[in-house]
């Protein structure tokens, strides 16, 4: 409810305020509505606190009279049904087939949508409602530990599934999308969720489309953008301003789509939920971080989009930076999505501007290995022979607060590197006078603690620790207190896309980019990118499946770090 | 004091000041110089190494070094740069490559053990003793020449007690090569010599035969007293009068019971000292032997991530938690006279405790180590009763079978009121620990055998997720096991968001399971404590001021507990124990985690 304190409100436009804990409390997705012509919230669960009893946040003040909330839906007639009709724009596209809609369908599958909801697909092409479903069924899959009723559950959706052709551009277009709308929406109170899978350069185009013509008339209308954001501070602003000219800032949730994912959801809970972590959670303690993302193949004939954007851009800026961000924040006021973005601000506007010394950039030659060649990053068609887009970077960071002065923060980022993984690992300062130091050989430093969060693939959380190797003797070794998930978990963990478009959904903006925190992610990496492209800095060139340049060690050294991922017992 | 020490300067240095294995493990250091014996123990090095020195290889730096590092005044220059590179000059800064164990010493002469078992055919000898001296020779610990006697009433000959002994032993299971062939090796080194426990005469005898093996060689000697309490001081008076080495050391190795409480304890003290000094007695408690408390002090002290939190600002409460599944089993003469506290309490869980709750220790030398666990014991409150539950089960019938109750065990009486469970609040008054309840609990007879530590830490203040928690945060607080017995671990307990789209926390462990990581067999406390005292590390050994201090902490209520004739809460075998233990707890509000829906 925060979100007031910062934004005007239209009071035609409607908020809904739902936050993830209560969706714990569910397990069913029985509707509650509560619909007023000045509050349209809807939610998928009776508010419950933990022990039962409404929760305060279970009513709400507007214009000062306090309005209760219904305990069952059996509203007066003033109220409607309400319905949430999700466009994905672009719908022929990759992310569209890849990620959107078996997102939805998971969503569906596991009762987390309302019980009435209308999903259209929107692209240029001519394809008829039939051919749409049909491309859509070919990716659906359920979890692999619920398989019943899944076909049913299949042919359902795919039923609420629907297709309009239009150019982006197109106005017209989008009042005929509207009309369908309308039809699909039948009378109910009408939410509207556009997600632009679309190239940057038309996003504008389609926002005020449908802005314009196929926002809700009585609901909310929100808009999911994709990455890439602009190509620096002032593209980026630009494209704010724009989106502004349609959109207020609730409308727009920017998305990125590393926030969904588990163990970055977990990095709060970890630190905020334990009395373990939170104490060493600084520079007294911790030496430095690591933030470290790769991919083990390259762009394999799709570098178009890639060559003009570049690893900075594509995973630093965006997807590491801000796991920085939840990772070094103060503690919040509170779970609010917007309490939670206001402290990320907090910490990347601490951050020093990035400069050239601080970076190493490199990029992938060809390699042959075991008979068979892999291509160099040039070698891909798509992209122009005289390249010199980086496909890795390292990265040092600092926040000069508080909490966190001196602390390098160093992140990696490569295409085409030995193994995929994303990783933030935590190494803590030495034991100070520590009483075992004989046994650790001359490198106090190459014995310490080290939190390791792996992201994916293989999502689990180890803490290394020194412990006594069993025997007679006394030596010491490294173990790891672990905690891996698909032991303890035997639940599919879902993909980052459902909690995202869920959170779009009911409004919760926790793992959405605000413009505010997007411009000031910017400000730290444009003045960097500006100079590598103005002294065209060439990128050291790294072997196809290698473990990157070598660059990125004399970075770490600098600082006097060492990369945790590339050591023998990582 | 040091009636028995007059040897010293003139003889070689013993291998008592090489402790360090130097084969593969701990340099430890100079832990000699015991509180009392300080100072002289500082002059017969001193006095020892430089009449060594003459006729040895040894650089001339060493003795300077050793000086400085007993303790004395006198500092060598030339050690400065060492300390400058942040390296603490130690004895076995230099000497750490050099195997002194099994190599002549600086005078030239091979040095030998005699390991003497006294009480050779009861039951902890032919369990624990023998087996654990086979894997110490086994794995290559015990020096190149040791001889193993045997020593008791029974009329037996050397070949019948290595027929009882070959019994008893088995290899480790990751390396059986050779077994046989080592097997036969070690019983040719083991003997027996029969006698009276309180006859100078017979340990005249076996001094002779001692002599016999030992050969020219500089003979240290170890006797293990493993006989009932009551003789503890005639062998010892017969070994030290009568078959004491005459050029290398001498030690003794005793088990609890020490005493039952403090005047007896300190009467058993003053009487061992009359023939030995300090140094010469190693107090076992083998809980001090087993591997995860061995680690306790490397979790603590070599890890960032534990230190700062090892304090009452984190730590809600400690449980030292020992339970067995069995009773007494008709062997209960012995259990009854003591009972539970006197028999795990007031020695193997203070110990824990005491070992747990130090401040950290100047270094890890034994005489460190051991100050500052007596600090331990000096600053806790003494134990009421009122802090107090005891139980003792009853028979059970369970599925058919008839367990039976405490008291039916022929060898108790039928009116016992000898506690076979007791749970206790501790604390301990100084700056760390202020008002931490340390609980202990141990029994006999219930639902399973275990022995553990659990940190309970604090409730994340303000915490933001409070409302995913129900209303107790308190429950749903961080957690660390020790799993010291069976089957070691050690985990911690986080809350953990439960993958999935809503934002449901739960308790996860970090968890590292020794048998999953460590496929080696990890070795038996005896082992580790045998090999110790021939070491002459005396790190887990009690010393006799840490014996009082543990002492005076049980003895008013033990007193209490007996003059008042407090009948103890009855519980079934085979149960989690009397409620009791719960309402302790309650009052201090812990709740026990080794009970609850998930451990």
């Amino acid at each position: 409810m925060t979100i007031l304190r910062f934004y005007q409100r239209p009071s035609s436009l409607s908020i809904a305020f739902s936050s993830r804990h209560e969706r714990s409390f569910s397990g069913s997705s029985e509707l509650v509505t509560l619909t007023t012509r000045r509050n349209q919230c809807w939610r998928f669960s009776p508010l419950k606190s933990s022990n039962g009893s409404p929760l305060a946040g279970a009513s709400w003040k507007d214009d000062g009279k306090e309005m209760p909330v219904p305990k069952v839906p059996d509203i007066g007639s003033q109220l409607a049904e309400n319905t949430v009709s999700i466009t994905v724009v672009g719908a022929s596209g990759d992310l569209a087939k890849k990620k959107i809609f078996p997102a939805l369908f998971a969503l569906y599958y596991e009762g987390y949508l309302p019980q009435h909801f209308t999903v259209f697909g929107y692209a240029r092409s001519k394809l008829t409602d039939e051919e749409l479903r049909h491309t859509i069924s070919t990716t659906l899959t359920c979890r692999v530990d619920k398989r019943e009723n899944c076909s049913d559950k299949m042919e359902q959706f795919l039923r609420r599934c629907f297709y309009h052709s239009g150019q982006y551009g197109s106005e017209v277009d989008f009042c005929e999308l509207d009309n369908k709308l309308k039809e699909k929406e039948d009378g109910k109170l009408a939410n509207r969720l556009f997600y632009l899978s679309i190239p940057p350069n038309i996003f504008v185009d389609v926002v005020r489309g449908a802005s314009r013509s196929a926002s809700s008339p009585n609901g909310w209308t929100r808009f999911i953008v994709e990455k890439p954001f602009g190509r620096d501070s002032e593209s980026s602003s630009e494209l704010t301003r724009c989106l502004k000219m349609y959109l207020i800032e609730e409308q727009i949730f920017r998305i990125d789509h590393y926030l969904g994912k588990e163990l970055v959801e977990n990095l709060s809970v970890l630190r905020f939920a334990n009395l373990v972590f939170e104490p060493l959670w600084s520079r007294n303690y911790i030496r430095n971080v690591q933030l470290i993302f790769s991919e083990d193949f390259g762009t394999e004939g799709r570098g178009g989009y890639f060559d003009h954007y570049g690893i900075i851009r594509d995973i630093m800026q965006n997807h590491l930076l801000q796991i920085l961000a939840l990772f070094a924040m103060e503690t919040p006021v509170s779970l609010d999505g917007e309490d939670i973005r206001n402290e990320k601000v907090k910490v990347l506007r601490s951050m020093r501007v990035l400069k050239l010394d601080d970076v190493v950039v490199g990029q992938y030659k060809g390699h042959t290995k075991g008979g068979k060649s892999f291509p160099a990053y040039t070698d891909d068609p798509t992209v122009p022979k005289g390249s010199l887009t980086p496909t890795f970077a390292a990265a040092s960071l600092f926040i000069d607060n508080a909490r966190w002065d001196g602390v390098p923060f160093l992140m990696k980022a490569g295409k085409a590197l030995h193994r995929r993984g994303a990783e933030i690992r935590v190494q803590f300062r030495h034991v100070p006078g520590n009483l075992y130091k004989r046994k650790f050989g001359t490198d106090l430093d190459k014995a310490t603690n080290e939190l390791v969060i792996r992201v994916q693939p293989n999502e689990a959380i180890y803490l290394k620790i020194n412990n006594k190797v069993p025997g007679l003797s006394m030596r010491l070794d490294s173990s790891n207190l672990n905690l891996l998930y698909s032991e303890r978990y035997p639940r599919e963990i879902p993909d980052a896309y459902e909690r995202l478009l869920l959170d779009a959904i009911e409004g919760e903006r926790r793992l959405f980019i605000r413009s505010d925190e997007l411009d000031a992610a910017w400000a730290i990496f444009s003045p960097l990118l500006r100079e590598l492209e103005e002294k065209k800095v060439v990128p050291e060139l790294y072997p196809y499946g290698s473990r990157g340049p070598v660059g990125a060690h004399y970075l770490a050294a600098k600082y006097n770090v060492r990369w945790g991922d590339l050591s023998d017992s990582s | 004091m040091a009636v028995s020490f007059p040897k010293c300067p003139s003889s070689p240095l013993p291998p008592l000041q090489t402790r360090n294995r130097a084969w593969s493990s701990p340099p430890l250091q100079v832990g000699d110089s015991s509180k009392w014996a300080l100072l002289e123990a500082t002059k017969r090095c001193h006095l020892c190494v430089s009449a060594t020195n003459g006729g040895s290889a040894v650089a001339p730096v060493e003795p300077s070094k050793k000086v400085q590092d007993s303790g004395t005044k006198t500092t060598p220059t030339d050690h400065s740069t060492k300390v400058e590179n942040g390296i603490r000059p130690t004895v076995f800064s230099s000497n750490e490559f050099q195997d002194l164990k099994t190599g002549p010493d600086n005078s030239g002469r091979e040095s030998t053990v005699s390991i003497t078992v006294v009480g050779a055919s009861g039951d902890l000898a032919k369990k624990k003793i023998f087996p654990a001296l086979f894997a110490l020779y086994y794995e290559g610990f015990l020096p190149k020449h040791f001889t193993i006697f045997g020593y008791a009433r029974s009329k037996m000959t050397d070949s019948e007690l290595r027929e009882m002994v070959s019994r008893t032993l088995n290899c480790r299971i990751d390396q059986r090569e050779n077994c046989d062939a080592k097997m036969e090796e070690f019983l040719k080194r083991c003997f027996y010599h029969s006698g009276q426990y309180d006859s100078e005469a017979h340990f005249i005898e076996l001094d002779k035969k001692l002599k016999h093996h030992e050969g020219s060689r500089i003979s240290n000697r170890l006797y293990y007293l493993s006989i009932p309490p009551n003789i503890f001081l005639d062998v010892v008076k017969c070994t030290s009068l009568a078959a004491s080495s005459e050029n290398g050391w001498t030690r003794v190795i005793v088990e609890k019971p020490f005493g039952r409480d403090a005047e007896s304890s300190a009467s058993l003290t003053r009487g061992l000292k009359q023939y030995l000094h300090e140094d010469q007695i190693f107090r076992i408690d083998h809980y001090l032997g087993k591997e995860l408390v061995e680690n306790l002090s490397v979790l603590r002290f070599s890890n960032l991530v534990f230190e700062p939190l090892w304090s009452r600002q984190y730590i809600r409460n400690v449980q030292i938690i020992f339970s067995e599944d069995f009773g007494t089993e008709g062997r209960g003469g012995y259990f009854d006279s003591y009972g539970i506290i006197r028999d795990i309490m007031q020695n193997h869980l203070l110990q824990i405790v005491a070992l747990f709750a130090m401040e950290t220790p100047t270094s890890l030398e034994a005489e460190d180590i051991r100050n500052e666990k007596v600090k331990v014991l000096r600053s806790m409150k003494t134990l009421e009763i009122d802090d107090v539950v005891i139980g003792q089960y009853k028979s059970h019938t369970r599925g058919g079978v008839v367990y039976p109750g405490y008291t039916d065990d022929k060898t108790v009486p039928n009116d016992s009121l000898t506690p076979t469970f007791a749970a206790a609040a501790l604390f301990i008054n100084n700056a760390r620990w202020d008002g931490v309840p340390f609980l202990m609990k141990a029994g006999k007879a219930l639902h399973t055998k275990r022995a553990e530590i659990r940190v309970q830490f604090r409730h994340v203040p303000g915490n933001l997720y409070k409302k995913c928690f129900g209303t107790d945060l308190d429950r749903a607080t961080n957690e660390l096991v020790i799993r010291v017995q069976p089957d070691e671990a050690i985990y911690l307990k986080i809350n953990n968001k439960i993958p999935g789209l809503g934002m449901r926390l739960d308790r996860s462990n970090l968890n590292l399971h020794y048998a999953a990581r460590y496929s080696k067999e990890i070795p038996c406390a005896y082992e580790r404590l045998l090999l110790d005292a021939i070491e002459g590390e005396r790190r887990l050994f009690i010393r006799s001021d840490e014996l009082d201090a543990a002492w005076a902490l049980f003895t008013p209520l033990l007193k209490d507990l007996e003059e008042k004739r407090i009948a103890p809460e009855l519980y079934p075998y085979g149960s989690r124990g009397p409620v009791g233990a719960h309402y302790l707890a309650a009052k201090y509000n812990v709740r026990w985690g080794d009970l609850g829906a998930e451990h």
